[in-house]
């Protein structure tokens, strides 16, 4: 039987970190990514410049760079403003509030400049055809966008989405060098104080194995809901 | 007692892509009951100026005249733009276009195709736009097709469809874009007859047309364009029963 040495809760409180983190960063990174999408395809040149530094940026630099950077950076910066606006509150609450937005942030930042190609793809593959229907009919940009554009391009978007979400997913271990206690950083602990590494990477490695699971279970349902409508039927 | 405004008035509409002026200076009133067809050789510029009238294509000059409402532009280093987009849309829910390759949106079913823009662009309540859009499913002879997506429909299906969406929005005037092009010739038959059900019934419509036999039947006006100027219009009598210019003569013309 699997003894976990009295670490089992703590890892169980790891494995909730990863989750989190690598869901908030994946919600973070579609937001970022829509964004870099529509400025991309803007008219506007100052628009498209800017997303073109970021994604040249993010994708030429190491994620473990980036994540140091934006860490100590966004730390030394995010402190003296809440030094100045909360200077009563608890030290240590302080301290992993801050750990855990920044990875949420530094990993949101990174695959927001993925997504922005996915997305930037997808929506070229629309048919103008849809859109101008829409136009045509009186909607708006905005309506234009909520009810054709976005549910026709999340088909093409989906595959590519997916994949980056796997890669997200595997990109949180990098946090345990910013000091949040995710569930590698757990079973890195465990295993050093226990010399017995097996016994706590491989319920970490099934761990994400079962999230891994669970994504494509829920991206296939999501592939089936977008593609209704387009042949196969 | 004032009278009801003008449905559609283009004045002087000039629209050039790159170094070619493909729309020269083109005018068009159309009253309520009008049936306006625009005839042409392809490049004539009979699409590009209908895809003008809802500012699909943005004109260079001239002026647009809805329901009496003067378009309001302005020029900004991308060229002569919409002042108020606000006005656009306002202006597009009262003309429906029906395209040549139909463009029901592909990720809802026909009935859902219908109800879209009633529902969120007039603000028309969910249970009344449903009526209307079953009476309109009816009225196209679609009833049975209504949970069908358009890539399960046929192309008639899909343009008779797309007719009974643009009827949903009781528009002011229907334009329609080489409705039947895309069609295969035993499915234009059903379209036109919908089409002409709508001229007869008094709607107000511009239609972009290679059918001279539906020209003929049914236009108050024909105007026929060529390289993006008119060159000749009045009524069909006249223009396809009596054509004054060689050009014209020689493209109603028997082609074999």
């Amino acid at each position: 039987m699997l003894d976990l040495q009295g670490y089992g809760p703590r890892l169980i409180e790891g494995a909730g970190v990863t989750v989190q983190l690598a869901v908030l960063s994946l919600i973070l990174a579609i937001i970022l990514g829509l964004l870099t999408a529509s400025a991309k395809m803007s008219r506007n040149w100052l628009l498209r410049r800017i997303a073109t530094v970021y994604t040249t940026l993010i994708r030429g630099v190491p994620d473990l760079v980036l994540m140091m950077l934006l860490f100590f950076g966004g730390q030394i910066g995010v402190n003296a403003i809440s030094d100045m606006l909360y200077y009563n509150y608890e030290i240590d609450i302080y301290i992993n509030f801050n750990a855990f937005a920044a990875g949420v942030l530094t990993i949101g930042f990174i695959f927001g400049a993925y997504m922005g190609e996915t997305f930037r793809g997808a929506f070229m593959a629309v048919d103008n055809g849809q859109i101008e229907a829409g136009k045509a009919y009186g909607m708006s940009d905005s309506l234009v966008f909520r009810r054709i554009r976005f549910p026709q391009m999340m088909r093409h978007a989906l595959p590519g989405l997916s994949n980056n979400w796997m890669v997200l997913l595997k990109t949180t271990a990098l946090v345990s060098v910013i000091g949040l206690t995710d569930m590698v950083r757990v079973a890195a602990e465990a295993s050093r104080a226990t010399h017995e590494p097996f016994t706590f990477l491989l319920p970490v490695a099934v761990v994400y194995l079962l999230i891994a699971s669970v994504s494509e279970w829920i991206f296939a349902r999501l592939q089936k809901h977008y593609d209704i409508g387009f042949g196969g039927q | 007692m004032a009278a009801t405004p003008t449905p559609l008035e283009v004045r002087n509409i000039k629209k050039r892509f790159g170094d070619t002026e493909v729309l020269k200076g083109l005018s068009l009133q159309a009253q309520k009951g009008d049936v306006i067809t625009l005839i042409g050789a392809s490049g004539s510029g009979k699409s590009t100026f209908l895809r003008c009238m809802n500012l699909l294509e943005q004109p260079d000059e001239g002026e647009l005249i809805v329901h009496g409402e003067p378009i309001r532009f302005k020029t900004t280093k991308h060229g002569r733009e919409p002042e108020d987009w606000k006005q656009v849309v306002r202006m597009r829910a009262k003309l429906s276009m029906v395209f040549q390759s139909f463009n029901l949106w592909a990720h809802m079913t026909l009935l859902e195709n219908i109800i879209e823009a009633p529902i969120h662009v007039l603000k028309k309540p969910k249970k009344e736009a449903l009526e209307h859009a079953h009476a309109l499913l009816e009225r196209v002879g679609l009833s049975a097709r209504a949970n069908a997506y358009p890539a399960q429909m046929s192309g008639g299906q899909q343009q008779r469809g797309a007719i009974a969406r643009a009827l949903a929005m009781d528009p002011e005037v229907m334009l329609f874009d080489e409705p039947t092009s895309a069609l295969d010739p035993e499915l234009v038959g059903d379209v036109l007859k919908v089409m002409r059900d709508l001229a007869n019934e008094g709607r107000t419509m511009v239609v972009v047309t290679h059918e001279m036999s539906f020209a003929r039947d049914v236009s108050s006006q024909v105007i026929y364009l060529h390289q993006g100027l008119v060159e000749e219009a009045g009524p069909p009598e006249d223009v396809l029963g009596n054509p004054q210019s060689p050009r014209l003569q020689q493209f109603l013309a028997p082609k074999y």
